[in-house]
């Protein structure tokens, strides 16, 4: 269980509050949407939940299956289960797609005390994975994410996820600049991990996404705090709404 | 300053010889007749010596050595290995290959400047013709117009000459290999001369290491030139890896055909002092010329490149990227001049410079200079030096790579970047994991 309490973010160096009192809880098994305007905070939390060092949090707690995540850093979160898709997905020119996904695989699961794959072992599973994203073998030992379409850096991103095999997703904005066909196929990569011990949180700008991934609870975060929580019909008003009834609305 | 108003002193006033200089003097008057050659080279070397002695050692007042003073650096010249011979035993050579040694090859094999038959590989192929300049010496000609260039023309024991003929496909690459070997530092002194026929598709990859065990700390002083004819397909790497005390004077000297595709590359890891000077000049139209190179320097090391691609010609194409790493107080030298002819119309040049700075103590000096007579041409220069990128070390960190391990992995991706662009699979590896063996030495 995620669990995001009273937590207040500004950035480092500088006096900007960017969160100012989340309160959230995200069961084992649950998605949850975030939904809100640009620059409320979304995208800042999601970056503070994968432990971004340009971040400042100067009050609350953020606890993982209780164990307190601020604290430590990027590398053991993953270990201890979170993973971010970035809504842009850096290039690493010069690794090769499957060098960076069996160093990550292998950090992780020698963290978890998992036999570390070995080649032939994570080529089977990459192959498998790789197929449902519908993600060439070939493109994979190209160098990450180096010329790769918007489309195609949001499918290595969820390939990623899957090999990581994290219980908390975060997923920011992996809508953004995806076309209909690319959005299913991601879409169906992310219902593919849903589990009763995995819980994601989705954040989105559009309700569009979430006509794939339906959601167990929507919030709407703006002006830094949870404005609204509903189910995922609270979606589909603020589609037709807009944002405009929480604009002005800070804390 | 004002200029003061009483005489000026001469500026050719007799400039003290270092004790450096005195030595090279005197080391050549000990060899003279003892260096290889008929007589016609024995006095193109008297030529040579006078040169230098009238250059002296290039300094930091020359413009292209502004940034290396060999007269401040070179302090005692190791002596040439004129007429000794140090056992090299089959697993030795293996082993100063490194990573290379796995490469099914062709290879021709100097140790301290001397050809050895009994550690080369010759598989006959058709087309190809490998031997030593030793064997037959019995002309010499002067290349290049400075001191290093004269050096290497008067105190020239051995070399490579290679010749590929018009059309010949070579499936293995051919190695050059230099090999410092002994208990005691030694002066390789090397002349390379490779002309690749028409149409020819080849790999060739010069090699100067040292011996596991021997004396690391001498010097090799390299000439290579390299005629690529018409159409030809060239991938040319130029890898010196050693331990961080050897000095390395390389000069490479290219002249591109019409239409040939020139991939050059050069690795640079653990020299003391290196000074890679390269001149690449298109003869023919429609060339490609590829110039890329990863130079990997720390402690006190300092490498220097300086290239000059001259376009005398229109229509050709030239690209280079150079990248860096630097720890410690290392220096790295990048000068790159692209001169573009009044005739090269529709030339298309690019060059990069970018290091990575491992330490605030490092240093890194880039000037690039763009020369251009032609109005009607693209051309363009860039360079920079910088940090470990803190977006792409949490992007590696989130994925669950520790930090340690994320650094060498950017490290490595960012000098993969030239790396990748050697087309031959096995040398491409094999410079990867010279890098990565460089890397794993540092405490990044």
């Amino acid at each position: 269980m995620l669990e995001i309490k009273n937590l207040h973010v500004k950035i480092a160096g500088d006096e900007k509050v960017i969160l100012k009192g989340i309160n959230l809880v995200v069961p084992k098994g649950e998605v949850h949407a975030i939904m809100g305007p640009n620059g409320s905070g979304k995208s800042t939390l999601a970056y503070v939940l994968a432990g971004r060092a340009d971040y400042e949090v100067t009050e609350g707690e953020v606890l993982w299956n209780g164990e307190s995540l601020l604290g430590m850093q990027p590398d053991e979160r993953a270990a201890k289960g979170v993973f971010l898709a970035f809504q842009y997905p850096m290039e690493i020119p010069g690794v090769a797609g499957l060098t960076f996904l069996r160093t990550a695989a292998n950090s992780v699961r020698k963290k978890r005390g998992q036999a570390e794959y070995t080649t032939p072992e994570f080529m089977k599973v990459v192959r498998a994975r790789a197929a449902s994203l519908s993600i060439d073998i070939e493109m994979l030992k190209r160098p990450v994410n180096v010329g790769f379409s918007g489309g195609e850096k949001k499918r290595s991103e969820i390939l990623q996820m899957a090999m990581l095999e994290p219980t908390l997703c975060v997923l920011d904005e992996t809508d953004s600049g995806l076309d209909i066909d690319a959005l299913r196929i991601v879409s169906d990569g992310v219902n593919a991990l849903r589990s009763k011990d995995r819980a994601m949180l989705v954040i989105t700008h559009y309700q569009r996404l979430l006509d794939y991934i339906v959601p167990d609870k929507v919030h709407v975060l703006a002006h830094g705090v949870i404005q609204k929580t509903g189910d995922k019909d609270l979606a589909k008003e603020l589609e037709i709404s807009g944002y405009a009834a929480f604009e002005g609305k800070a804390a | 300053m004002p200029p003061s108003k009483g005489k000026l002193p001469e500026m050719s006033v007799a400039v003290m010889k270092t004790k450096a200089e005195l030595a090279l003097a005197e080391q050549f008057a000990n060899l003279r007749g003892t260096l290889p050659g008929a007589p016609e080279v024995a006095a193109v070397r008297e030529d040579a010596i006078a040169t230098f002695a009238e250059l002296g050692l290039p300094h930091r007042r020359i413009e292209e050595w502004k940034y290396t003073d060999l007269r401040a650096a070179l302090k005692e010249p190791p002596p040439p290995a004129v007429g000794e011979t140090v056992g090299v035993p089959a697993a030795g050579i293996a082993a100063a290959l490194g990573p290379f040694g796995d490469i099914a090859a062709s290879r021709i094999v100097f140790v301290n400047g001397q050809y050895r038959p009994e550690i080369s590989i010759f598989d006959g192929r058709k087309g190809v013709s490998v031997s030593a300049l030793s064997q037959n010496f019995l002309k010499l000609v002067a290349a290049g117009d400075d001191a290093v260039s004269a050096l290497n023309t008067a105190f020239v024991t051995d070399g490579a000459e290679i010749e590929i003929k018009p059309g010949t496909k070579l499936a293995k690459p051919l190695f050059v290999v230099a090999v410092a070997a002994g208990s005691t530092p030694r002066l390789s002194t090397l002349r390379h001369t490779m002309t690749v026929g028409a149409g020819v598709e080849a790999t060739i990859v010069e090699l100067y290491v040292t011996l596991p065990g021997a004396d690391a700390g001498g010097q090799v002083n390299t000439l290579t030139e390299i005629h690529v004819g018409k159409g030809a397909q060239v991938t040319h790497v130029k890898a010196a890896v050693d331990d961080g005390r050897a000095t390395h004077l390389s000069n490479w000297i290219v002249r591109l055909g019409a239409e040939c595709d020139y991939k050059g590359f050069q690795m640079t890891s653990g020299l003391a002092l290196a000074r890679n000077s390269i001149t690449a000049t298109f003869t023919g139209e429609g060339a490609k010329l590829d110039l890329s190179g990863a130079f990997l320097g720390r402690g006190s090391d300092h490498i220097d490149t300086t290239l000059v691609v001259d376009h005398a010609v229109p229509r050709c194409e030239s690209r280079e990227l150079f990248t860096g790493v630097l720890d410690g107080r290392a220096r790295g030298i990048f000068q790159g001049k692209v001169i573009v002819r009044p005739k090269a119309q529709k030339t298309d040049g690019k060059q990069m410079a970018k290091v990575m700075m491992l330490s605030p103590d490092a240093e890194f000096d880039s000037k690039p200079e763009l020369e251009i007579y032609a109005d009607d041409v693209v051309c363009g220069h860039g360079s920079t030096a910088a940090e470990i990128d803190a977006d792409l070390l949490f992007y590696c960190m989130a994925r669950g790579i520790p930090v340690e391990q994320a650094r060498a992995l950017l490290v490595e991706s960012f000098i993969g970047e030239a790396i990748d662009k050697v087309g031959h699979e096995g040398v491409r590896e094999a410079l990867g994991k010279t890098a990565r063996d460089w890397l794993a030495a540092v405490a990044i």
